[in-house]
C-alpha cells in the first residue's frame, strides 16, 4: 500500500523515547533500531503513522525504547497480530519485529502464511542465531557442533536453511542485511516499508554475549552489499543463489522483488472499490437484506 | 386399521446415511410448514464423518412457539436399513413409518414393536420410482417430502411453488423434475396408504412471516448488525456454521473473511483488527479455545476489546464433536493464564444470538476486555423459528475511545493505561490517530505501556484492570426470571438448556426458571433472594460436574439442591425432562 508522503516529515528525535536501554553493549538491536528510526524518518512517517509489531526475545524490548503505536505482543505470534490491524487500516504502515526463535521455531507457520498470505505488511527479522533472552539455547538456525546452553554438545537436529525454506514458499520480497550496517539496512528497510506484499527482511544480528561464531567482526568480514556488486533483485535465480550460498561470504541487500503479485486485501473481492477501511465501518448496520433468505 | 391422532405437539424425523439429503429433507418440510404458520423446531443429529455415518433430522411441530425435541416421533422416515433396525423404538403409539427398502423383513422383535404400538408402515418403492424417471437417487428425496406432505395434510400446490423458488436457480428442468416427484409422493399416499395421516397442531397465522434459521445464522447477521467488519476463523465444529455463514455473505456484507492456518492465527488477527479499531470477532470450540487462551490473556493485559465465540461440544480432547454439552463453561472463565478482567455470556436460542451481539462488542469496547460468547451445537445448528428483529433497537457505544481531535491533542501517553482511571476505564485512542503514541504493552506496564516491574506499579495496574470486573458487573443486567414469578421449584440454568426448560414449564404454574445470560461476572442477589423463598432449587446443565452450580457457591456460597445433569453430547428432550421434572 501506498505511503502519503508528508513534506513535514518527522525527524529521529520525534521517535525518542526517554526509556534507559536494556539490550548488552554491542548488540545487534541498537543498530537495527537506529535504521528503523532513520527509514521511517526518509519515509516521512510520523510515530502516530505507523504500527510497530513487536514479538518476544531481545529485540522485543525495543517495544519502550521508541515511539510509534506499538505492540509487545506473544512469543511467535507477532505476525498474525499485524496482519490483522493492516487489515483493519491499509492506510497504516504495519512492521512487525520477530527473532529466529519466533520465526523459524514458535510461529514458523505464521511465517509460511505470512509470506503465502501476501499480507501488503514488513517483517524484520531479528537474526541472531540464538534465543538470547531466554539466555544462548540454540534456535533452528544454530550453526552445527556449536555449544550452546543445554545443547552443550551442540544441536542433535540440523540447522534449518532459512533462505532455501523462505525462497520456497514463492515470496515477493525478501533482502538480508546486518546489524553493523546502518545505511545498508535503511536502504532495505525502505524498500521493504514501500513495498507491495510481504516484504521479509532478515537481518543478521550481532549477539556478543551468547552468539561467538557469527559475531560482528565475522558479520564485517563475511557480509557484502549485493546490490552494489551488481545483483539485480528482479532476478529470481541469481537471487537465490546470492542467499543460498554463504559459504565463503554473505551477500546483503534487496535480494528479491516482485511488485506484480497482488496482495491479500487487493485480492479480497467484497473489498474491490472500497474506499473505506474496516476501521472507518464501525456502525450499526442494516441487516434487513440480510433476513429476507430465512422467511 | 387407520389411526388419526390429534396432539398439540408432534415430531417427524428422517434418518439415513450422512450424503443421503436428510438435511434437506427436514428443511423443506420445515420451510412448507412455517409458511403455513406452524411452529417448527429442527434438530440435527449426525456423525463426524462425511458419507455413510447414521444420521437424522427432526422437527418438532407445535401449535404454540416450540424450541425443544422430544425422544418420541410421530413420523420416523427411514432412507435406509439402518433407521429400521434402530429407531422403531422411537415412534410413538398409533405412528407411521415410512421406509425405503425393497423386501424389508422385520424381525420378530421388531413386528412386535409395530404390532403393539398399532404403528403404520409404509414402504415407497423409491427405486422402482426413480427407474421410471432414469433419475438420480437424490431427487428420490422430493417423493419422500411429498410423502410426509401428505401425511400431514397439506396442500401440494403450497409445495411445489416452494420447490419452483428453492431450485429455479437450477433450471426449468430441475424445476419440472422435482415436481414430477410430488405427483409421484401423492399418487403413492393415494393409492398405497390412502387415509393414512397424522394431525398437524393448529396454525398460527402470526407466525407465517417468521423467520426460520440456525442458531449461527443469527449470530452472523447479528455480528454484521453489530458493526463487525472482520471475522477470522479456523473450521471446527460446531462452530464452522458461524464462519461459513459470514464467508457465504462476505459479497453483500463487504465483512473482511480470513481462514486462518490455525486457531492462534484467526485470535491473533482479530486481536490485532481490533487494536487498530475495528470490530472483529472469530469463533472455535473447546479444542481451538485452548490454542486461542494464550492471546485472550494478552488482550487482557492491553485492555483490548476482543469478541470470540466459543461453540462447545462434548469434550474432552475430540470427544463427541458432533454433538453438544456445556462442559467449556468454567474453562471459558477460569482458562489462559493469569488473573485479568473477562465477561463471559451466553446465547441461548436465535433471538439472543442475534440480540446478543451489539451488547457484546459493546462490552469489549466499553470494558476494553476480552468476551466469549458461550454457545453450543444445539444452538448453533439447531433450526428456530423466530420473529423477524427489531432492527432499530441496538445502539453502538465505543466506551472511553477518544477520537474528537481537540480530546486527542489533549492525551499524554501515560493517559492509556492510566491506574487511576474511573472504574479502571482508561482512554483508548487508534493508531493511526494524531495524537502522542503509546504500547500496548504485553510486559506488566506503566501508564503509557513502558515495561514496569516495580512493586507499586505491579499493584497498580493489577488493580486497574479487576477494577473494570466491578464496574462492569453493576451495569450488567440481573438473570431473568421466566415462569413462575414466585416459584416454589426454582430452576437454575443457561444456554440451550432454556429452550427445553421454557416448553416444560409452560402450564406449570409453581416452577420458575432463572435463566442466566451473564456468567462472568456472576451476579447472585436475584437467585439468592429467590433461593430463600423457594422450597427447592435445581440446576440443570449439561455436564458432569455441574458448572453453575460450582460458581454459584463460590460466588455466594449458596448450594442448589438438586441436580440434573446430562452428558451424553444430547440435548435435554422434551419428554426426558417433563418426567424427570414430575
Amino acid at each position: 500500500m501506498a505511503i502519503s508522503l508528508d513534506s513535514n516529515g518527522p525527524g529521529v528525535q520525534d521517535y525518542y523515547c526517554g526509556t534507559e536501554c536494556t539490550w548488552c553493549d554491542g548488540c545487534g538491536d541498537y543498530g537495527i533500531m537506529a535504521a528503523v528510526k532513520r527509514a521511517l524518518v526518509e519515509l516521512k512517517i510520523h510515530p502516530h503513522e505507523v504500527a510497530l509489531c513487536f514479538d518476544i526475545g531481545c529485540h522485543g524490548n525495543a517495544s519502550d525504547k521508541m515511539l510509534g503505536y506499538r505492540i509487545h505482543g506473544l512469543h511467535g505470534r507477532i505476525i498474525p497480530f499485524a496482519a490483522g490491524a493492516k487489515l483493519a487500516n491499509p492506510n497504516m504502515p504495519v512492521i512487525a519485529f520477530g527473532g529466529d526463535g519466533a520465526s523459524f521455531s514458535e510461529g514458523v507457520n505464521h511465517l509460511v502464511h505470512g509470506i503465502r498470505s501476501h499480507y501488503p505488511m514488513t517483517f524484520v527479522m531479528h537474526n541472531n542465531a540464538n534465543y538470547g533472552l531466554t539466555k544462548g539455547q540454540a534456535s533452528s538456525v544454530t550453526w552445527q557442533n556449536q555449544p550452546m546452553n543445554i545443547s552443550p554438545n551442540g544441536i542433535p537436529e540440523d540447522t534449518l536453511q532459512s533462505m532455501e525454506f523462505i525462497f520456497s514458499l514463492q515470496p515477493t520480497f525478501v533482502a538480508r542485511s546486518w546489524s553493523g550496517d546502518i545505511p545498508q539496512m535503511t536502504r532495505v528497510l525502505k524498500a521493504a516499508i514501500q513495498h507491495r506484499g510481504f516484504a521479509f527482511v532478515d537481518i543478521l544480528q550481532a549477539c556478543p554475549t551468547y552468539n561467538k561464531f557469527t559475531s560482528h567482526e565475522w558479520l564485517l568480514e563475511h557480509c557484502f552489499d549485493a546490490n552494489e556488486k551488481g545483483h539485480d533483485p528482479s532476478d529470481l535465480e541469481a537471487a537465490k543463489k546470492v542467499a543460498f550460498d554463504t559459504t565463503d561470504r554473505v551477500g546483503c541487500g534487496i535480494l528479491y522483488q516482485n511488485e506484480d503479485h497482488p496482495t491479500f486485501y487487493e485480492r479480497l473481492k467484497p473489498r474491490e472499490g472500497v474506499k473505506t477501511t474496516a476501521v472507518e465501518e464501525v456502525k450499526i448496520t442494516d441487516v434487513s437484506g440480510l433476513m429476507k433468505e430465512f422467511i | 386399521m387407520l389411526r388419526t391422532k390429534i396432539m398439540s405437539r408432534i415430531a417427524f424425523k428422517v434418518t439415513g446415511a450422512q450424503g443421503q439429503g436428510i438435511n434437506s429433507v427436514g428443511e423443506m418440510v420445515a420451510k412448507g410448514l412455517k409458511r403455513a404458520g406452524h411452529h417448527v423446531f429442527g434438530y440435527r443429529e449426525y456423525m463426524s464423518v462425511i458419507k455413510g455415518g447414521h444420521s437424522s433430522y427432526q422437527l418438532d411441530i407445535s401449535d404454540c412457539h416450540i424450541e425443544s425435541s422430544q425422544t418420541q416421533v410421530d413420523i420416523l422416515v427411514c432412507l435406509n436399513y439402518i433407521g429400521l433396525k434402530r429407531d422403531l423404538p422411537s415412534i410413538k403409539k398409533g405412528g407411521v413409518l415410512l421406509h425405503l427398502i425393497p423386501d424389508w423383513k422385520f424381525s420378530a422383535e421388531d413386528q412386535k414393536i409395530l404390532d403393539d404400538n398399532l404403528i403404520q408402515v409404509l414402504y415407497l418403492p423409491i427405486e422402482k420410482i426413480l427407474k421410471e424417471h432414469h433419475s438420480r437417487p437424490i431427487v428420490g428425496n422430493m417423493c419422500v417430502v411429498a410423502v410426509v406432505w401428505g401425511l400431514l395434510g397439506r396442500d401440494y400446490d403450497t409445495l411445489k411453488e416452494m420447490v419452483t423458488e428453492r431450485f429455479s436457480y437450477k433450471g426449468e428442468k430441475v424445476v419440472e423434475l422435482n415436481h414430477i416427484f410430488i405427483d409421484e409422493g401423492k399418487k403413492f399416499l393415494e393409492e398405497d396408504a390412502k387415509g393414512v395421516s397424522i394431525e398437524v397442531p393448529k396454525p398460527d397465522p402470526s407466525c407465517k412471516d417468521d423467520l426460520l434459521l440456525v442458531g449461527s445464522e443469527a449470530m452472523g447477521m447479528g455480528m454484521v448488525h453489530a458493526g463487525c467488519r472482520m471475522y477470522c476463523g479456523y473450521p471446527m465444529t460446531p462452530s464452522t456454521p458461524l464462519l461459513d455463514y459470514m464467508a457465504s455473505h462476505q459479497n453483500e456484507t463487504g465483512v473482511i473473511i480470513k481462514q486462518a492456518e490455525d486457531e492462534i492465527t484467526a485470535m491473533q488477527m482479530v486481536s490485532g483488527a481490533a487494536w487498530m479499531g475495528t470490530r472483529a470477532a472469530t469463533s472455535t470450540s473447546g479444542g481451538g479455545y485452548d490454542l486461542m487462551s494464550e492471546t485472550l490473556s494478552l488482550n487482557g493485559i492491553i485492555e483490548n476489546p476482543s469478541v470470540m465465540v466459543l461453540a462447545m461440544r462434548q469434550g474432552p480432547a475430540t470427544g463427541l464433536p458432533t454433538w453438544s454439552g456445556q462442559g467449556d463453561m468454567l474453562l471459558s472463565i477460569f482458562g489462559s493464564h493469569g488473573e485479568y478482567p473477562r465477561l463471559v455470556m451466553a446465547v441461548s436460542d436465535c433471538q439472543d444470538s442475534f440480540d446478543l451481539m451489539p451488547d457484546a462488542f459493546n462490552y469489549a469496547e466499553e470494558y476494553q476486555l476480552p468476551v466469549t460468547i458461550l454457545t453450543d451445537k444445539n444452538i448453533a445448528e439447531g433450526l428456530f423459528m423466530q420473529p423477524q428483529y427489531d432492527l432499530k433497537k441496538a445502539k453502538i457505544s465505543r466506551g472511553n475511545l477518544v477520537t474528537d481531535q481537540k480530546k486527542l491533542d489533549a492525551l499524554k501517553s501515560a493517559d492509556r493505561y492510566d491506574p487511576n482511571a474511573e472504574g479502571g476505564v482508561s482512554p483508548r485512542w487508534l493508531p493511526g490517530a494524531k495524537a502522542v503514541t503509546y504500547c500496548a504493552q504485553g510486559d506488566e506496564h506503566d501508564g503509557e505501556g513502558n515495561v514496569a516491574e516495580g512493586i507499586d506499579n505491579a499493584i497498580a495496574q493489577m488493580n486497574k484492570r479487576m477494577k473494570k470486573m466491578d464496574t462492569m458487573k453493576a451495569v450488567l443486567p440481573e438473570p431473568q426470571l421466566i415462569g413462575s414469578q414466585d416459584p416454589e421449584i426454582l430452576i437454575v440454568s443457561w444456554g440451550s438448556n432454556r429452550g427445553p426448560i421454557v416448553d416444560v414449564i409452560k402450564d406449570q404454574s409453581n416452577i420458575g426458571y432463572l435463566h442466566y445470560t451473564y456468567l462472568w461476572p456472576l451476579k447472585t442477589e436475584k437467585l439468592e433472594a429467590l433461593a430463600k423463598k423457594a422450597k427447592k432449587t435445581i440446576l440443570i446443565e449439561a455436564t458432569y460436574q455441574g458448572h453453575l452450580g460450582k460458581l454459584i457457591s463460590m460466588e455466594c456460597g449458596l448450594n442448589l439442591d438438586e441436580q440434573i445433569l446430562k452428558f451424553d453430547g444430547r440435548p435435554f428432550f422434551y419428554d426426558e425432562l417433563l418426567s424427570k421434572l414430575s
